[in-house]
């Protein structure tokens, strides 16, 4: 494998990576911790404000000036959730030092600013600068009112959060916009400094990067600062039986409806959660699709039509931008096909067109630089460590019985409507 | 073949024009497992009115066939959708229209060949019934109603017309309900043998290839075909440089208004690569992250990021457009023209160093993904420029030269804004 992993000290990890494709390197740095409605808007609110300064470079403008001095280096910081967990997110992303016209230490110099912008923010009468904190508020807040600007997205958000109503992943990722008045500044930079010394940290560095780093890491001031840690996440909780299908529709100014299904698969063992991977391709993913081949092309009831399958969740949600009156005929025709997928209504060969187009994904691993990061950073997260090569052979081995035990496993348990 | 070389970012490019007068460009990369091919017409929305080459015939077609073209080209005579054949081989295939060309492609980690043959077959073997050309007006309706609902893009289509009085830029790509209505099969043929003949034609494959053994393979899978001589295209007029309006606006439910500040070019012959250098550079100086503007806007609260930056250009177009979302649009466009005119006066010679070195940068990161790389050199072909140029001339693109573009383009009167309200 060509991903080294070494514990810097309990609760923190180096990830090394080593790839020669890119042009470029890229290094990130993931902090995780459980999602909670009191914690959910503070993290998002952090992550906004470290960006604005370090103690070295006191302004948003200076760090700028500098990633642009380092040909462009990007910087960038997100949120996410991580089934049950969350997890603020920062990458730095530099040109290789031999696509560079002159000698220049570009990959020490980005990892240095990284974990300065993470671990060393400037800082005020012990606080977080007040100014920088009240700006970002406000624009946290018009993130969260932006929710509605992609109604695609915005449907699929409102059926999760109905879906999981009063639990950790039903949770809006940048938190709530009446949470967000109460934080003041020395309160944020209070947490701030409890939650870096709990939270799980990994550290990615991936690239043509022949030298190991770890010494230079372990010697960072900023990592020197860490201490060790017990880590505290969350175990994802396991479905719960569906009683009732829960209905929601709402209305907005739209042309198409969009429709939303929220399934769950219960009782899912280990080995299964390959198996619903195969489940969801046959039934929404791609051209081949169920979903698509139906609802798209025999109806023409939509132009998008398919399924994501979120593994940490045993959650699947079907999505379709149709015609406001077609409501009840798109969800029959998706009701079949959920029928079909338990009556065992599907071929050997949807089944090896599945496994080709999940393969191919999996060989694509490696050809992006965060796809990788986020391949073992998922694994480090489940504590599931298996390598490309058993991940492939683990989808080849699935049978159509196997396929067809999980479909009597899904149930719908929330159908969400955006109409006008 | 033809090789060229660049040594700054260590990547070559072979070129072959074919004997039937398609292009070939072949771009290897040892170290990926992936292998990405796209094919491409020079024909898109704009290609409304045209002379066919063998009759002489002028034709003028519905907007949006282009388009309909492309989604009626997976259907084949056995019943089989060909982009279901790609998706079963384990490919990721797919297809788009532009304004000036249409494009099929995939990319594949294993069963490339196999891929090959179908993504060829079908390209040249078209298969359109009045029946299934009527079901695909169900489909396409659709796809424009999903636009209808996109501010972004009813914020784009309102900056086209203010832009331009008569452009055939501003036709939506794909159509409108009532003028795909029109589209029937013969037209789509009509079209399609117009517009792909390999003449008129250019395909780019980049991934693990030895270049004469992947060039003989698509020899192979080559059907034979009479040569077709220029297609006429006829664009309207060339108008008075006026825009044709100020502003426009429109109401949808967003969370805050979204605005697109534009600049009419002149549209000139000249070194369009050079050009384009320049005004990525002063793009980003006068908005961009590290700027002042951009620092003060964000401060006030009325950017939340720095906006984002297009130059677009062809034979018959010009235009540069800002476009962000802001409380405040007017006075986004109000700062944004002091600050075109405060660098008028004269523009830091380090910021314009340091803004230089950043765009270098972002041309090597392109180079990261092959498939980025293939649709690039695809898409600038037919705008008549080689890729590698962005890297070749960059230091050719000097302060002077920055300033002087910045005189050329960014001109008050030739301001326009659109913007969608929030409802």
């Amino acid at each position: 494998m060509n991903n080294e992993t070494v514990e810097i000290k309990k609760g923190i990890k180096l990830h090394q990576i080593q790839t020669n494709k890119f042009k470029t390197n890229l290094l990130a740095v993931f902090l995780s911790l459980p999602l909670t409605k009191e914690t959910v808007t503070k993290n998002a609110l952090i992550a906004a404000v470290l960006r604005r300064g370090t103690a070295k470079m006191h302004s948003q403008e200076m760090i700028s000036q500098n990633l642009e001095e380092m040909y462009g280096a990007t910087f960038d910081c997100g949120i996410e959730k991580t089934g049950d967990n969350h997890t603020i997110k920062f990458y730095l992303e530099a040109i290789n030092d031999q696509f560079l016209p002159e000698k220049e230490d570009l990959l020490r110099r980005g990892m240095d600013l990284l974990l300065d912008i993470i671990f060393n923010p400037y800082i005020e009468k012990e606080m977080f600068k007040e100014e920088y904190v009240e700006g970002e508020k406000q624009n946290l807040k018009q993130i969260i009112e932006g929710k509605i600007d992609s109604k695609d997205r915005y449907a699929i958000e409102r059926c999760v959060e109905e879906m999981y109503k009063d639990k950790p992943y039903g949770l809006y990722k940048f938190g709530y916009i009446e949470d967000i008045e109460k934080i003041t500044s020395k309160e944020l930079y209070d947490y701030y400094k409890t939650m870096i010394q709990e939270c799980k940290i990994d550290i990615f560095v991936s690239g043509d990067i022949k030298e190991n780093i770890t010494q230079d890491i372990e010697k960072n001031e900023n990592i020197q600062k860490l201490i060790e840690r017990e880590l505290k996440l969350l175990k994802d909780e396991d479905n719960t039986e569906v009683l009732d299908v829960k209905k929601v529709t709402e209305s907005m100014q739209v042309t198409q409806g969009k429709l939303v299904l929220g399934l769950q698969i219960n009782g899912v063992e280990k080995e299964e959660s390959y198996v619903g991977t195969i489940y969801n391709t046959i039934l929404g993913v791609g051209a081949n699709s169920k979903l698509f081949q139906n609802v798209r092309e025999k109806e023409s009831l939509a132009y998008t039509c398919g399924s994501n399958y979120i593994k940490r969740k045993q959650l699947i949600l079907v999505r379709a931008g149709i015609e406001i009156k077609n409501e009840e005929k798109a969800l029959e025709i998706i009701q079949k096909q959920l029928d079909d997928m338990k009556n065992g209504d599907f071929s050997e060969e949807d089944i090896g067109n599945s496994k080709n187009l999940i393969l191919s994904t999996i060989d694509n691993i490696t050809e992006e630089q965060d796809t990788e990061i986020s391949y073992y950073f998922g694994q480090e997260l489940s504590n599931n460590f298996i390598s490309v090569e058993e991940y492939r052979s683990k989808i080849q081995d699935i049978t159509k019985e196997q396929v067809q035990k999980i479909a009597s496993k899904v149930k719908v348990d929330t159908i969400y409507f955006l109409r006008d | 073949m033809e090789l060229i070389e660049s040594l700054k970012i260590k990547e070559k490019l072979y070129i072959e024009k074919l004997k039937n007068g398609m292009t070939v460009m072949i771009i290897p990369k040892e170290n990926t497992n992936k292998k990405y091919v796209i094919w491409g017409t020079h024909f898109g929305s704009i290609d409304n009115h045209f002379i066919l080459p063998e009759t002489g015939e002028e034709v003028v077609v519905p907007d949006g066939v282009a388009h309909f073209l492309e989604h009626k080209m997976f259907e084949q005579s056995s019943g089989r959708n060909s982009l279901d054949t790609l998706m079963a081989l384990g490919v990721e295939a797919n297809a788009y229209t532009t304004n000036n060309h249409t494009s099929y492609l995939f990319e594949a980690t294993n069963n490339f060949y196999e891929a090959l043959d179908e993504l060829m077959d079908y390209v040249q073997n078209p298969y359109f019934t009045d029946e299934n050309v009527e079901k695909e007006k169900g489909i396409i309706a659709q796809e424009i109603n999903m636009y209808d609902d996109d501010p972004g893009w009813q914020l784009y289509m309102n900056a086209l017309d203010c832009l331009y009085k008569e452009n055939a830029i501003k036709i939506d790509i794909a159509g409108t309900v009532e003028s795909i209505g029109k589209i029937d099969k013969d037209l789509l043929y009509k079209c399609y043998n117009t517009f792909y003949h390999p003449s008129n034609m250019v395909l780019v494959v980049c991934g693990d290839f030895k270049p004469e053994e992947i060039l003989q393979e698509i020899k192979n899978r080559l059907v034979e075909k009479p040569m077709q001589g220029e297609i006429k295209r006829i664009y309207p007029e060339s108008e008075e440089e006026e825009i044709n309006k100020p502003y426009m606006e429109a109401d949808m439910e967003i969370s805050k208004p979204a605005f697109l500040i534009g600049f009419r070019g002149k549209n000139e012959e000249e070194d369009k690569v050079k050009k384009h250098i320049a005004m990525e550079i002063i793009l980003d100086m006068i908005a961009g992250k590290s700027s002042k503007l951009y620092q003060k806007l964000y401060e006030e609260g009325l950017l939340l990021s720095p906006p984002s930056f297009d130059y677009e250009f062809d034979k018959n177009y010009e235009f540069v457009m800002i476009t962000g979302q802001s409380s405040d649009p007017e006075k986004i466009k109000k700062e944004i023209l002091a600050q075109v005119e405060e660098y008028k006066k004269g523009i830091d010679e380090k910021h314009f160093e340091r803004i230089k070195k950043k765009v270098y940068g972002d041309y090597v990161t392109e180079y990261n993904s092959i498939s980025d790389i293939a649709r690039m050199f695809l898409s600038d072909y037919f705008k008549g420029i080689n890729s590698f140029d962005y890297i070749e001339q960059y230091n050719t693109v000097n302060f002077e030269y920055v300033k002087q573009v910045l005189e050329e383009i960014f001109d008050e009167k030739k301001c326009i804004m659109s913007v969608v309200r929030k409802k």
